[in-house]
């Protein structure tokens, strides 16, 4: 391996805000071989690859192809040094031919109009090196089967006739078999010379395809090795590293929180994404929700909140079993459940109204007589939420818009806390705020726990499970994997849970009947 | 933090300003204009008399787009005024035909109609989800249809009843038109459901973030059903009026009514993307539209050109407003 590797990356950074997305990492893509990134959440993969395939430009640092310094400023210049990216989303037109999608960007033309001849003999030859002759290249993406359409688009990839293939999570879609295909065919590739560079949260994948590989930790490439040379629980312990870590408020001894469950679903499944679910949440009692992102935690917290239709499984609140078809039916008093949803600017607040608007708008039916809001009471529940919370504001009229994020944060939560909700669902809460308002958000949770609410808590930042909870729930691929509380409940559990491996540190107990 | 800098620099400007959309600052500040270019030509629009004439003639308009608004609000739109407007007119007219009893209930029977059309607007839009910009259109071709299989085409025997003409034409107060009176009941009934009551928050919610709306647990589709049967049906009273003051319903009345409607709303400051508006400046664009029609007819000017100037003048105003930050 002295010469000169294909791809190299040196010092690469990128901040989004005050955030180190990636910081200062180092990567070396060596021709015909697969390289696999590993990292937990948020540890710079998706980034690295945005940069790579010209998506966002870095803040600083440089890329040499063959020792050659040049720097991408869009998808197709990256395209034209011959990086080609496959995302886990696929970007096929459904309702375009085979042939139409693979030559989408650049298609051959004759006298300005499109050659379909020549189109559709491209797309025939990238077909075949993608291991899929026998896809009619004139027939429609929509017709195609899942599998199908993922080995279209890699021969979309190939088409652009790629030095480097980068693979973000592409076969997370797809069942064993066809990952059995696919990987065929990555393994040619590979030997007829190409650098692939493949990103999986599935372990066994992994290690099945590897040469190289690299883990990312915190925006920083940690350790690069051959494939094989590490145990996997070697892997988990460069993927945790040593965090900062959070000032959380003191547990309360398990015996407190000793009574029938506020909150219990079973058997909970949704259109192949949630898998026969079953767990309960007591009063006073802080589940956490953990996993890889997507894994079904979000779907599972919409579920209980009557969003998702054609939902199969039953919800038991303080014992009694409801039916929940929408968020208006879910906070009535006698369910008394809110939701802090995901997404604050989108599903939290309205931005351009005012916080007095967002602040009582969940809200509006217990101060109301007749349906005609009684401004007074208003005020009064606007300003106690307000000084619950310590929202900084420069007043109830200003647009929401204006507050910083974390006080936009607090506002989603006031609302719903207006209401004493018994049963609290939090999506992710503290993503994108302040260390001080998120220690805030944990102290409020354990004290609303204190009083009696039963909290379900998603959150993709694994320190805040161990800090914050009492149980944690790890989910897998739609089904609970795992299930851990007091010394068993600890990073290198959660990571190892996670990423679906069996370690020998925490021991991994499946829960209900999907065993 | 930064991001309360820009607020602080507002606080200069005195608080009446300060909280004064620009849209419906503009907006009036085009009514006295064009009330002084107009004076220019001839000294008699300065009158009360011909205020006051234009003030009724802007209340048919403004009744419609009272309902527009409500719909814009929600971040729709409501193609089905033409016919709407003409159905509620002539259903209005047809119960004179039976009996006494049904005369008395004639404006009322006149709203339910359109109210009907508005429930099955709100239904198409808000549980089959179909665009409103489809639905609307198409009960308008239905509504459209419907009356011209009740008239036979031609224009209706009908006449109004002495109670829509005494609402049109009449004056309870004396030098008030009961159409202007009309016109400030509903006004003020939308006023005090836009800013005091949950439906009001709901719409405004639902315009600006349907799905945190959703999730904040608002029965989104049954506010966005009410809102288009309130736009049905205030459409239908803005028929019974004009048919008051036209003494009867005829084909095609509600036509002029459909632009004039949906522009005097977003001229008076209401996004047309739905969430951000207030009745002031409806009531601003309403008036204003009303004066630029009455002044191109009195100048005189040909068919044609009024039609280019109104479009013009509309897209220009529009123009401009776009231009404005949505911060004010």
């Amino acid at each position: 391996m002295d010469s000169i590797p294909l791809f190299q990356m040196e010092k690469v950074s990128k901040r989004y805000g005050g955030v180190h997305a990636l910081e200062k990492a180092d990567l070396t893509v060596e021709a015909g071989r697969i390289h696999a990134i590993l990292g937990e959440n948020g540890a710079g993969k998706s980034t690295l690859i945005k940069i790579m395939a010209g998506v966002v430009m870095p803040d600083e640092g440089r890329m040499l192809m063959k020792d050659q310094e040049m720097s991408f400023s869009s998808p197709a210049a990256a395209v034209r040094q011959g990086v080609a990216c496959i995302f886990q989303e696929l970007s096929l037109i459904p309702d375009l031919s085979v042939a139409d999608n693979i030559m989408i960007t650049d298609p051959p033309k004759r006298f300005g109009l499109i050659d379909r001849r020549k189109q559709r003999l491209i797309a025939m030859d990238a077909l075949a090196r993608a291991g899929a002759e026998d896809i009619h290249p004139a027939a429609l993406v929509g017709d195609l089967p899942l599998s199908r359409r993922q080995l279209v688009e890699i021969a979309k990839a190939l088409a652009r006739d790629p030095k480097i293939l980068i693979l973000d999570e592409a076969t997370s879609a797809l069942t064993a078999a066809d990952v059995e295909k696919v990987f065929a065919v990555l393994r040619r590739l590979r030997n007829e010379g190409m650098a692939l560079l493949f990103i999986s949260h599935r372990m066994n994948e992994i290690t099945e395809l590897a040469d190289t590989c690299t883990v990312f930790r915190n925006g920083r490439n940690v350790a690069t090795y051959e494939a094989g040379s590490r145990s996997e629980n070697e892997v988990v312990e460069m993927m945790i590293g040593r965090h900062y870590s959070h000032v959380f408020p003191p547990k309360p001894r398990a015996a407190a929180i000793a009574r029938r469950p506020a909150l219990e679903c079973r058997t909970l499944s949704w259109d192949n994404r949630l898998k026969n679910i079953s767990l309960s949440v007591r009063p006073g009692e802080i589940v956490g929700l953990g996993g890889l992102d997507g894994q079904g935690q979000r779907e599972l917290l919409l579920a209980i909140f009557g969003v998702l239709r054609g939902m199969d499984g039953d919800i038991f609140v303080d014992g009694q079993r409801v039916s929940i078809n929408s968020p208006s039916a879910a906070k009535v008093q006698s369910l008394g459940m809110a939701l802090i949803p995901e997404d604050r600017k989108t599903e939290g607040l309205m931005l351009p109204m005012s916080v007095r608007d967002n602040l009582s708008f969940a809200a509006l039916d217990m101060l109301s007589v007749r349906g005609i809001i009684d401004s007074q009471a208003e005020r009064q529940a606007n300003e106690d939420m307000l000084r619950l919370l310590a929202v900084k504001t420069d007043g109830l009229n200003g647009p929401v818009s204006a507050l910083s994020g974390g006080n936009q944060q607090k506002v989603v939560i006031a609302k719903w806390l207006m209401r004493k909700p018994g049963i609290i669902l939090l999506n992710d809460p503290t993503r994108g705020i302040d260390v001080g308002t998120k220690q805030e958000i944990y102290q409020l949770l354990r004290r609303l726990a204190e009083q009696g609410a039963a909290i379900l808590y998603y959150s993709t930042d694994y320190d805040e499970l161990i800090g914050c909870c009492d149980r944690v729930l790890v989910l897998y691929d739609g089904t609970i994997k795992g299930e851990f509380a007091g010394n068993e409940l600890n990073e290198h559990a959660l990571v190892a849970s996670a990423l679906n491996v069996d370690h020998d540190m925490g021991r991994t107990r499946i829960e209900g009947p999907s065993s | 933090m930064s991001e309360a800098l820009p607020m602080r620099t507002v606080k200069r400007i005195p608080k009446f300003l300060r909280r004064a959309d620009p849209a419906i600052l503009t907006a009036f500040g085009c009514i006295v204009a064009l009330i002084i270019v107009g004076s220019v030509y001839s000294p008699s629009f300065l009158s009360t008399d011909y205020l006051l004439q234009q003030l009724k003639v802007a209340s048919f308009l403004g009744v419609i787009a009272t309902g527009m608004m409500l719909v814009i609000l929600l971040g729709q739109i409501d193609l089905s005024v033409p016919w709407v407007v003409a159905g509620g007119a002539m259903m209005a007219c047809a119960a004179t035909a039976y009996g006494p009893v049904a005369a008395a209930l004639a404006i009322p029977f006149g709203i339910f109609c359109g109210t009907a059309f508005g429930t099955l607007n709100g239904f198409g839009v808000a549980y089959l989800r179909i665009p409103s910009m489809i639905v609307t259109l198409a009960t308008n071709a239905v509504a459209q249809g419907l009356m011209v299989v009740y008239t036979g085409g031609f224009a209706p025997r009908d006449s109004a009843t002495n109670a829509m003409r005494y609402l049109a034409t009449g004056a309870l107060v004396p030098g008030v038109p009961n159409a202007v009176v009309v016109w400030a009941l509903v006004g003020a009934g939308m006023v005090f459901m836009l800013t005091k009551t949950r439906f009001g928050r709901a719409v405004y919610g639902i315009g600006n973030r349907e799905r945190a709306a959703y999730l904040s647990g608002v029965n989104t589709r049954r506010v966005v059903l009410i809102a288009f049967a309130i736009s049905g049906g205030l459409s239908a009273l803005g028929g019974v009026l004009l048919a008051g003051y036209a003494s009867k319903a005829a084909q095609a009345m509600g036509d002029a009514y459909l632009l004039p409607a949906i522009a005097a709303v977003v001229l008076g400051g209401t996004s047309i993307l739905g969430g951000k508006g207030s009745y002031l400046g409806t009531v601003a664009g309403v008036i204003l539209i009303t004066l630029l029609q009455s002044i191109l007819s009195v100048i005189q000017m040909p068919e044609a050109g009024r039609q280019i100037i109104y479009g013009v003048v509309i897209i220009s105003m529009l123009l401009l407003y776009g231009r404005t930050p949505s911060k004010g």
